[in-house]
């Protein structure tokens, strides 16, 4: 066993709190132990607050939220390929020990965990379920929106029926009501000690809430130091695991550590246990090299494409966007721009959707005699200029993306100029419509079918990238969303994706792979809906 | 005495100008902060007009400006929204960070390149001298962040001889009683050692990197200065008079060489400071430079304009210490007549 300095020094802290304990442990032991309890992250972004709902929060504080606050219910996970990754569709209480869906769909009873206490060791009550779905509901942060996606948007809907018991009433049976409570902005709050912050200006404490928690969940803030490192050490009497089980890690340090480079050295070197940010031109190596354990697994819940806005000329005509779709080399930009790590969404060959899942292959495949008499029909048979942009963050994918599109297209004469733009200045110009062709990605924490086209192929606004504004498509979104009968729902979802796979308002590309890269003896990383890590189910050996 | 209250009363207008700039070259960005951060897949078009409303930026340009300069007035650099911190806060927390890295780099940088510069003027075309010309022209032309990750491979990946390159100090270790915010000092006011050993061990390859950058101006601009000076006639006239060589060099022609070189001093002290954000990413220094990119690159407006509004001051605070050295060094400026 080699012993670095790390270990040498955590022997000694180790030694230091097992003397003052008064146990006999020897430092090594005790500094074996320590290391093997303790995880280290180390993450490109930071953490910035630490109530995940916060305006301008960022996505690690998100995948904490998960850790040191519980919500009401959570999704379970499931075996996919040999990965673990969440399941939607197995949903359990966590801070509740039932949750009951009346036989309308339109009432559930959450009844809390008769031991459940907050981290202050005061007992979580009913009044303090209340007043957390009035604040997500309620409150300026980015919570309501959130949850009005599941029509929750009242705090009228929220009523304490018992000492342990409260209930949510929907004016619709809205399907993802209670997953929307399963969401890194579901928090629940310890009312009492959030209120002695809570000032006029600012009656749900968002302001003291960013620095401070008032949680239940399975760890704890020991330290933090914004943007530079966060500790975690683990809540002793948390119950609201699955069967009720403490979390391994004893202790989770989270590092800011910009610099992938670096990033892939400290894990190589085994000082940092887990990192899913490592750029993924190095993963090839880091594999190769073997120290590092790589978990590669699709983002189910995520896509890519090449977006048209269908409200600009002459993208607004479907036998262009046709045309376009027919003259992508898909094979060659998924090798070249992701190195085929992923699920291809491209590919199918049929007409009529065979399946009610989502994002899942679409016809789409090269054929270049097709686009050039799509373009001849759409009037456009000596081709025009255009400009294909993405935003900087996604160089090196779009890149080469953008390379193989406009060498392609020229052969169905359309001129392609490639235009890079910053990150905030694209989704400004994404969100104002202005850019006519371009590549984005999407992901939806929920991926039911309804919820994918209800956020990204409906309504005027930024994630209907491409402005599509279907009348079957925005009547089968808005109604399945309410539909309690299975095969309805089915038949809706089948029917929007054939209209997409028809009507190509953007071409789905792949699901990019999330490398989870991690010691070798890390196991039970979960690929979770958040795109982050929940430390609550990794374990070492 | 007039001198000085001269130099201090110009500094006024030139801040005035840069609290102007800063507010205008902040807002000319590109981009819409309020789309930036409400940038949850369900926030609507409420959402973002809330959020907007919240930064202030649904005033017109020239009220925001006000209110701007109003904050600056109660001496209110603004919040950050990226970090949820007051920019002051924020900046004191981590200029110590920055001010510790430039000034061991900065030694670092003085101690090599000054006697090589003098060494390579003194014996032009030696071997010495190519060393001087390879040194300089390769800390001029290896981007920091290239040395910086070769160090870290050599050093921390394939040898294991420096730590981690994380921070400033190890992340389980105790941070000392924070008195000036330099660990260096701060470790030795508290009586520990071990800690100064740590924060010293930390902090040798991000000064070295940075130092090889500030190396090449300085050894260059020490080298043909000292060549200038070592051929004029007083120097001939000092080696005819026997003066002794050493009184020679340093006396005489170090003295009179000083000039341009401090000048350089000034201007890579500024540059090392504030530019330096690549350093401080490779290795994670939690430094002002990371932090001034990483706002402008979310569009958070404060921070930004507060680490120019600081990288500024202190600008022109380091200009008006190099015209103090020249009147120091060189009495025929004439600067301190007045005095």
């Amino acid at each position: 066993m080699t012993f670095n300095r790390r270990q040498g020094l955590k022997g000694v802290l180790g030694a230091a709190v097992g003397g003052a304990m008064g146990s006999a442990a020897l430092p090594q032991e005790a500094a074996a132990q320590t290391r093997a309890e303790t995880l280290r992250h180390v993450m490109g972004g930071t953490v910035n607050s630490l109530d995940p709902t916060a305006p301008g929060s960022t996505r690690e504080s998100y995948g904490v939220a998960m850790s040191v606050y519980d919500r009401l219910a959570s999704f379970g996970r499931k075996q996919l390929d040999g990965n673990w990754v969440f399941d939607l569709d197995n949903i359990r209480g966590e801070l509740a020990e039932k949750v009951e869906r009346s036989a309308d769909g339109r009432t559930l009873t959450f009844h809390l965990r008769p031991d459940a206490t907050w981290h202050d060791g005061t007992p979580v009550t009913a009044e303090d379920i209340k007043w957390s779905l009035d604040r997500a509901v309620l409150a300026r942060s980015l919570a309501p929106s959130q949850l009005s996606s599941g029509s929750l948007t009242k705090a009228e809907q929220f009523s304490i029926t018992g000492p342990r018991t409260v209930e949510v009433k929907l004016d619709q049976p809205d399907r993802l009501a209670l997953a929307n409570l399963c969401v890194p902005f579901a928090i629940m709050v310890n009312s009492t000690l959030a209120k002695k912050h809570a000032t006029s200006d600012d009656p749900w404490a968002l302001a003291w809430m960013k620095e401070n928690t008032a949680a239940s969940g399975a760890y704890m803030v020991e330290t933090n130091r914004p943007g530079q490192q966060l500790i975690l050490k683990r809540n002793e009497a948390w119950k609201g695991g699955a069967g009720g089980n403490l979390p391994f890690f004893k202790r989770i340090i989270l590092q800011t550590v910009p610099e992938a480079a670096t990033r892939s050295n400290l894990m190589e070197r085994g000082d940092a246990d887990l990192s899913i940010d490592l750029a993924s031109s190095d993963i090839p190596m880091l594999q190769q090299r073997g120290k590092v354990k790589v978990v590669s697994i699709p983002a189910t819940n995520a896509f890519n494409a090449i977006v048209f806005n269908t409200q600009m000329a002459p993208f607004d005509n479907v036998k262009v966007r046709q045309a376009i779709a027919a003259a992508i080399p898909y094979g060659d930009i998924f090798q070249a721009a992701q190195f085929n790590r992923g699920k291809a969404l491209f590919g199918a060959h049929w007409t009529e959707a065979p399946s009610s899942d989502f994002p899942q292959a679409m016809p789409l495949n090269l054929d270049l005699d097709r686009a050039k008499s799509l373009m001849a029909e759409a009037g456009h048979a000596n081709g025009f200029a255009t400009t294909f942009s993405f935003a900087t963050s996604y160089a090196p994918f779009a890149e080469p993306m953008a390379a193989l599109v406009k060498e392609s297209l020229a052969k169905i004469g359309i001129d392609v100029t490639i235009q890079k733009m910053p990150d905030s200045q694209m989704a400004t110009m994404i969100t104002e419509k202005r850019v006519p062709f371009f590549t984005d990605s999407g992901t939806a924490w929920l991926p039911a079918p309804d919820y994918f086209f209800r956020i990204y192929f409906t309504r005027e606004q930024r994630w209907n990238f491409s402005s599509w504004n279907n009348p079957e498509v925005n009547a089968l979104a808005a109604a399945a969303r309410f539909e309690t009968d299975p095969a309805t729902y089915d038949a809706a979802c089948k029917r929007m994706i054939t209209l997409l796979g028809d009507q190509v308002p953007q071409i789905m590309l792949w699901q990019a792979n999330t490398d989870a890269v991690m010691a070798a003896d890390v196991n039970n990383y979960t690929y979770w809906f958040h795109r982050q890590i929940d430390y609550r189910d990794l374990k070492r050996g | 005495m007039g001198f000085l209250v001269g130099r201090l009363l110009g500094l006024v207008p030139t801040l005035a100008g840069v609290v102007v700039v800063t507010f205008v070259l902040t807002h000319l960005l590109p981009g819409d902060p309020a789309v930036f951060f409400a940038n949850s897949v369900t926030a609507d078009a409420a959402t973002i007009a809330a959020v907007r409303q919240k930064l202030g930026l649904d005033l017109p340009l020239w009220q925001q400006f006000f209110v701007y300069v109003g904050q600056l007035a109660h001496g209110d650099l603004g919040q950050s929204i990226s970090t949820g911190q007051p920019v002051a806060a924020d900046l004191l927390q981590r200029l110590p960070a920055s001010l510790e890295l430039t000034l061991v780099a900065f030694a670092i940088a003085i101690a090599v390149a000054l006697p090589l510069g003098i060494a390579a003027a003194l014996r032009p075309g030696s071997l010495l001298d190519h060393v001087c010309r390879v040194l300089s022209t390769a800390g001029v032309s290896l981007p920091t962040f290239v040395s910086g990750l070769l160090l870290i491979y050599l050093l921390y990946y394939l040898l294991g001889w420096a730590p981690e390159p994380i921070g400033r100090i190890d992340p389980f270790a105790i941070m000392p009683p924070r008195i000036t915010g330099l660990l260096l000092i701060d470790t030795l006011l508290a009586g520990d050692t071990e800690g100064f050993g740590m924060a010293a061990r930390q902090i040798v390859l991000p000064a070295v990197t940075m130092a090889l950058f500030a190396l090449a101006p300085l050894a260059r601009m020490t080298r043909a200065a000292m060549l200038g000076v070592l051929s004029s006639e007083f120097i001939r006239t000092a080696r005819a008079n026997g003066l002794r060589r050493r009184t020679i060099i340093v006396s005489y022609a170090l003295r009179n060489a000083l000039l341009p070189i401090v000048t350089t001093l000034g201007m890579i002290f500024s540059n090392m400071l504030g530019a330096n954000v690549l350093v401080e990413r490779v290795f994670a220094w939690p430094g002002v430079g990371s932090y001034a990119l990483d706002s402008l690159i979310s569009l958070d407006y404060a921070p930004v304009q507060g680490f120019m509004l600081v990288m500024a001051g202190i600008f022109v605070l380091v200009n008006f210490v190099i015209d103090l050295l020249y009147a120091v060094i060189d009495p025929r400026t004439g600067l301190l007549t007045h005095a």
